[in-house]
C-alpha cells in the first residue's frame, strides 16, 4: 500500500532563496509523524507544498495518493489541516463555521449540522457552538480548529504547531485528541517546536534545518545515535576503587566531580540491572545513583548546532 | 509608572526635562524643542502627508475641468476661471487633510506610552499640547505655499499679491492648529490614533457643506444656510477674498476672528480632555 | 518516552469521507456570501459608512453643484435626476473597497488558507466575494434611491429603476473583481490604497459630475473613452427621458468588456497567488 505522504527531492524557492532543498520523506500510514524545525528552517514551506497551499519548484509529493501538484482537489477532500494560530473568523459563532466548512467539502446540511455536533462534543465545545469565537480561549479555539479539518473524516490530518500558546492542561487535552484519533486509524503530520511534544505524540520524528531534513528515525533511536546515557554513582571514598574497575566493564569514563563516578553505559539503559548486580557482587554500597538519558533537545543541538526556540516555554 | 519608552525622533534636551521650570527660559526651551520633535517626526512619516498633499490637488484638476463652465453662472463670483476659484478651497482642504493626520502623532504618544515621559516632566501642559500641534502648523503653512506656487504655474494668480498670500498662509496655519486640537481632543479623549482618523469623515463633511468647491451664491435651500454660517465657509471667503478681489484687511480680519476663535475652542476642548485624562489616571 | 509503534492500518481511500463528497460551485459561494453578510451585520459600525457615505455623497453633491443644471447643454434642471443615479453606481462601485478589505484580512489572518484547502472550485473563491459585492451595492441602491426620489428626483419608471439596479450591481462586481486582483497580487490590506485610487480615479475621469458636454480639456478626452462614461449614462437614461436602446447597448457592451477584462485580471491575480 502507498504511503500516505511520499516526498522525492522536494524543493521550493522563492527569488534566490531556496527554503526547501531537496526533501525525501515517507510517512507510513497510521503513523504520527513529527516535524521538528526552528523558524525559517523551511517547515512551514514543507507543510504549505504537501497541503497543496504552495506548489513545489521541483520534486514532487503524493500525499494520500495522490500529487500534491497536479491532483490537489483530490489531495484536499483527503486531508485535513490544523493551521498555526487557529486562523478562525471572530467575529462567527463556532457552529456556523462548522457550517462553512462542511459546505467547503461538499457535505449536505443535514450531514455537516450531524457532523458538526457530534465533532464539537468531541472537542467539548457543544455549550460553546453558539458562542462567537472572539469568546473562545485559545484553547478552545484549537479544539474548534481541529473539529473543523476533521468534519469530512480525513484520511491523513496535518497539525501545524498545535499548541504553540496553549496552557499545559489546554496542551495535554490536544495530545489527548491526536492520539485518540491516531488509534482510530488517521495518519498525523505534526509539526512543533516543542521537542516534548514531538516525543510524547510522535512514532517517528524528522528534523528539518536549512530546508533539508538532517535527521530522522524513532526518537529512541534518535535519542541512541547521539550516545548512550551517562551513568552517574557516588560511593565511600574507600570503595572508589572498586567501584571504578566495575563499572569500566561497562562502559567508558566520563568526565564528573570530585568523589563521583559517570560512565556512558553501552548498550543504553538495558544494562543498568547487570551494573546494579556487579557492584552488588562487589560488595560496593551506592549512595546515589543517576541516569542520563540524551533528550530530543540534545538531538537537535547535535543535528543543528543550536537548541530549538521556544523549548524553554 | 513603568518602561518609559523613546522616541527616536525626540530631540528633547534632557536638562528641559529633569530641571526645567514652568516659565522663563526652560519652559520656551522646552516647548521648541518639543515643538522640533513634532515637526521633525510629522516629516519624517511621509506616507502621513504625501497622499494628504497630492489628493487635493487632483481632485482639483478633475474640478477645474469638469465645472470650468461654471464661471459664466448667475451669482458665480467674478473669477478668471475655476481654477482661480478654487484656489482657496483647495488650500483648506489640503491643510485640513494634513493636520488631522498629524494629530494622530499625539494619540500615538498616548499609546507607545511617551506622553507619560511628557507628562512627568516639569512643563506646562499647555505647552505639551500645542508644541505637538507644531507638525500641523508648519503643514499648515507650507502646503499654503506649494499650492499657491502650484496654481500659478497653471495661470490662476493671486490678486492680492505678497499682503494676500501672507492672510493666507496664516489662515491656514490657524486652522491647521484648530483642526491638529480636535484631533488631538478626540486623541486624549479615546487614547486611540485609529479614533482619530475615524473622525476624519467629519471634516470632510465640513468642507463639503462650506464653500469651498462651490460658490455659496449659486446654492439654495437649507444646504446653502448651512453652508453660509459654516465656519469653514467664512474662513475660505476671507482667503479666497484675497485670490479673486484683492488684498482686504477687513475681510482678512474677518477670517482672523473666525479661524482663532475656531482654534481656541478646539485647544480648550483638547486642554479639557487632558486635563480629565490626567484625572483619571492620578 | 516514545509512543509505541502503530500497528493498525487503515486504507487511505477508505477512511476519508471527502471522496465521496460532491462539492458544488453555488453553495460554496452562497456560504462564503452568508459569511460576509453575517460579518456586517455584527459590526454595525461597518454598516455606517456603506449606508450613509453615497447619501452623504448624493447630499453633497446635489447641494454643492444645485446650479450646474443651468449650464447650458446640461441635459436636465433637476440636480437629483443627475446625481441619484451617480450616487447609487458609486455606492456599488465602494462595495468592492468592502470586498477586497474582507479578503486581504482573510488572507492576512491565514483563514484564506482554510478557503484554499477545501476541495470546491476555485471559481468560488473568485463568485463568492463578487457576490458579497453585489449584496452590498444593494445597501446604498436602497438608501441613497429612496431619500432621492423623496427629495425630488423623478421616478425613472420600472424599466428605468431596473437598468439602475442593473448598472449598480455590474459596477459592483467590477470594483470586486478589481479589488480581488488587486489583493490576490499584493496579498495585504496596504493594496487597499491602490483599490480605492482606481476606483475613485475611475469614477473621477468620466461623466459623474457633468455631462462631456459641458467639460472641458483634458478630462473631456478622459471621460470620452472611460466605459464608466457608458455604464453612468445607461444608468441615468430612465431619469434624463426614456429608456432607450441607444444609450443601453454601449453600456451593455462596456459592462461585457469591463467585466471580462477585469475577471481575468482577478483570474490571474488568484493563480500567481496559488503559485
Amino acid at each position: 500500500m502507498e504511503s500516505p505522504i511520499e516526498a522525492n527531492g522536494l524543493r521550493r524557492s522563492f527569488g534566490d532563496i531556496e527554503a526547501v532543498c531537496g526533501v525525501d520523506l515517507s510517512v507510513s500510514q497510521g503513523e504520527i509523524y513529527g516535524f521538528l524545525g526552528p523558524n525559517g528552517a523551511g517547515k512551514s514551506t514543507m507543510v504549505r507544498m504537501l497541503t497543496t497551499l504552495l506548489k513545489p519548484s521541483a520534486g514532487r509529493a503524493r500525499v494520500a495518493g495522490f500529487d500534491v501538484a497536479t491532483e490537489a482537489d483530490e489531495v484536499r477532500r483527503r486531508i485535513g489541516v490544523a493551521l498555526q494560530d487557529a486562523a478562525i473568523d471572530p467575529l462567527m459563532t463556532g457552529n456556523e463555521l462548522l457550517h462553512l466548512q462542511a459546505t467547503l467539502h461538499g457535505l449536505g446540511r443535514k450531514e455537516g449540522k450531524e457532523r458538526g455536533r457530534e465533532l464539537l462534543d468531541r472537542v467539548g465545545l457543544t455549550d460553546a457552538g453558539d458562542r462567537r469565537v472572539q469568546t473562545y480561549s485559545g484553547g478552545m479555539r484549537r479544539r474548534l480548529d481541529l473539529a473543523m479539518s476533521l468534519l469530512h473524516q480525513p484520511a491523513v490530518l496535518f497539525l501545524d504547531e498545535p499548541t504553540t500558546g496553549l496552557d499545559p492542561s489546554s496542551r495535554l487535552n490536544l495530545w489527548e485528541e491526536v492520539r485518540r484519533l491516531n488509534t482510530e486509524g488517521t495518519t498525523v503530520f505534526l509539526t512543533t517546536q516543542y521537542l516534548e511534544e514531538a516525543d510524547e505524540l510522535a512514532h517517528r520524528v524528522g528534523i528539518i534545518d536549512g530546508g533539508l531534513i538532517v535527521r530522522e528515525g524513532t526518537p529512541a533511536e534518535l535519542k541512541a545515535a547521539v550516545g548512550s546515557p551517562t551513568l552517574r554513582i557516588d560511593v565511600s571514598p574507600d570503595q572508589f576503587g572498586t567501584a571504578n574497575e566495575v563499572l569500566g566493564r561497562f562502559g567508558e569514563q566520563r568526565p564528573a566531580r570530585e568523589g563521583r563516578l559517570a560512565i556512558g553505559l553501552d548498550k543504553g539503559a538495558s544494562r543498568l540491572t547487570d551494573v546494579v548486580r556487579a557492584l552488588d557482587e562487589a560488595n560496593v554500597s551506592v549512595l546515589h545513583m543517576e541516569l542520563d538519558a540524551p533528550s530530543l533537545d540534545d538531538v537537535f543541538a547535535e543535528a543543528t548546532g543550536r537548541r530549538l526556540e521556544g523549548q524553554a516555554e | 509608572m513603568t518602561d518609559l519608552p523613546i522616541d527616536p525622533s525626540s530631540t528633547i534636551p534632557k536638562k528641559a526635562i529633569v530641571s526645567g521650570h514652568d516659565s522663563g527660559q526652560a519652559g520656551i526651551g522646552a516647548f521648541l524643542a518639543m515643538s522640533r520633535r513634532a515637526i521633525v517626526g510629522f516629516y519624517r512619516q511621509p506616507s502621513n502627508w504625501v497622499v494628504g498633499a497630492a489628493f487635493p490637488l487632483l481632485i482639483t484638476a478633475v474640478s477645474a475641468s469638469a465645472f470650468s463652465r461654471s464661471t459664466s453662472l448667475p451669482g458665480f463670483p467674478d473669477a478668471d476661471s475655476f481654477l482661480q476659484f478654487l484656489m482657496a478651497g483647495t488650500i483648506l482642504q489640503g491643510t485640513l487633510f494634513g493636520s488631522i493626520t498629524a494629530s494622530t502623532d499625539l494619540a500615538l504618544d498616548i499609546e507607545n506610552g511617551f506622553m507619560d515621559r511628557l507628562l512627568a516632566s516639569p512643563v506646562s501642559r499647555v505647552s505639551i499640547l500645542v508644541s505637538r500641534l507644531a507638525g500641523a502648523a508648519t503643514f499648515g503653512a507650507g502646503i499654503t505655499v506649494l499650492y499657491i506656487a502650484v496654481f500659478t504655474l497653471f495661470g490662476a494668480k493671486v490678486n492680492g499679491g505678497l499682503a494676500g498670500m501672507l492672510v493666507m498662509v496664516l489662515l491656514s496655519t490657524i486652522m491647521a492648529i484648530g483642526v491638529g486640537g480636535y484631533g488631538a481632543a478626540i486623541g486624549l479623549k479615546t487614547g486611540s490614533a485609529e479614533a482619530v482618523g475615524n473622525s476624519f469623515p467629519l471634516i470632510f463633511i465640513l468642507l463639503f457643506m462650506s464653500s469651498a468647491f462651490f460658490p455659496v451664491e449659486t446654492m439654495s435651500g437649507t444646504y446653502k444656510t448651512i453652508a453660509q454660517y459654516n465656519p469653514i465657509s467664512l474662513v475660505i471667503d476671507a482667503s479666497r477674498h484675497q485670490v479673486l478681489q484683492g488684498f482686504d484687511l477687513g475681510e482678512a480680519t474677518k477670517g482672523f476672528v473666525i479661524a482663532i476663535a475656531f482654534a481656541s475652542i478646539m485647544i480648550g476642548l483638547a486642554l479639557s480632555q487632558l486635563r480629565s485624562r490626567l484625572a483619571d489616571a492620578s | 518516552m516514545s509512543a509505541s509503534t502503530p500497528t493498525r492500518t487503515t486504507n487511505v481511500q477508505q477512511t476519508a469521507l471527502g471522496p465521496e463528497l460532491h462539492v458544488r460551485v453555488g453553495p460554496v459561494a452562497r456560504a462564503l456570501v452568508r459569511r460576509s453578510l453575517v460579518a456586517i451585520t455584527r459590526v454595525p459600525s461597518a454598516l455606517v459608512p456603506i449606508l450613509l457615505m453615497p447619501v452623504f455623497f448624493m447630499i453633497a453633491f446635489t447641494g454643492s453643484y444645485s446650479a450646474i443644471t443651468n449650464i447650458p447643454g446640461f441635459p436636465t434642471d433637476n440636480i437629483f435626476n443627475w446625481f441619484v443615479p451617480y450616487a447609487c453606481v458609486q455606492g456599488a462601485a465602494f462595495a468592492g473597497i468592502g470586498t477586497g478589505f474582507s479578503t486581504a484580512r482573510d488572507i492576512e489572518t491565514g483563514f484564506y488558507d482554510r478557503l484554499l484547502l477545501a476541495p470546491s472550485s476555485r471559481a468560488s473563491l473568485i463568485l463568492g466575494p463578487v457576490g458579497t459585492s453585489i449584496v452590498r451595492s444593494s445597501f446604498p441602491f436602497l438608501t441613497v434611491l429612496p431619500l432621492g426620489l423623496l427629495l425630488g428626483a423623478d421616478f425613472p419608471g420600472v424599466l428605468g429603476l431596473l437598468i439602475l439596479a442593473f448598472t449598480s450591481a455590474t459596477v459592483s462586481i467590477m470594483s470586486g473583481l478589481w479589488a480581488l486582483g488587486v489583493v490576490f497580487r499584493m496579498q495585504t490590506q496596504r493594496s487597499l490604497g491602490l483599490v480605492q485610487v482606481g476606483i475613485f480615479a475611475t469614477l473621477f475621469l468620466s461623466i459623474g459630475q457633468v455631462p462631456l458636454a459641458v467639460m472641458r480639456g483634458w478630462l473631456h478626452g478622459a471621460a470620452r473613452v472611460n466605459p464608466t462614461t457608458n455604464l453612468l449614462r445607461m444608468a441615468r437614461q430612465g431619469f434624463l427621458g426614456g429608456v432607450t436602446w441607444e444609450l443601453t447597448w454601449p453600456g451593455l457592451v462596456a459592462a461585457i468588456l469591463v467585466v471580462s477584462g477585469l475577471g481575468l485580471f482577478a483570474v490571474s491575480g488568484f493563480r500567481k497567488m496559488e503559485k
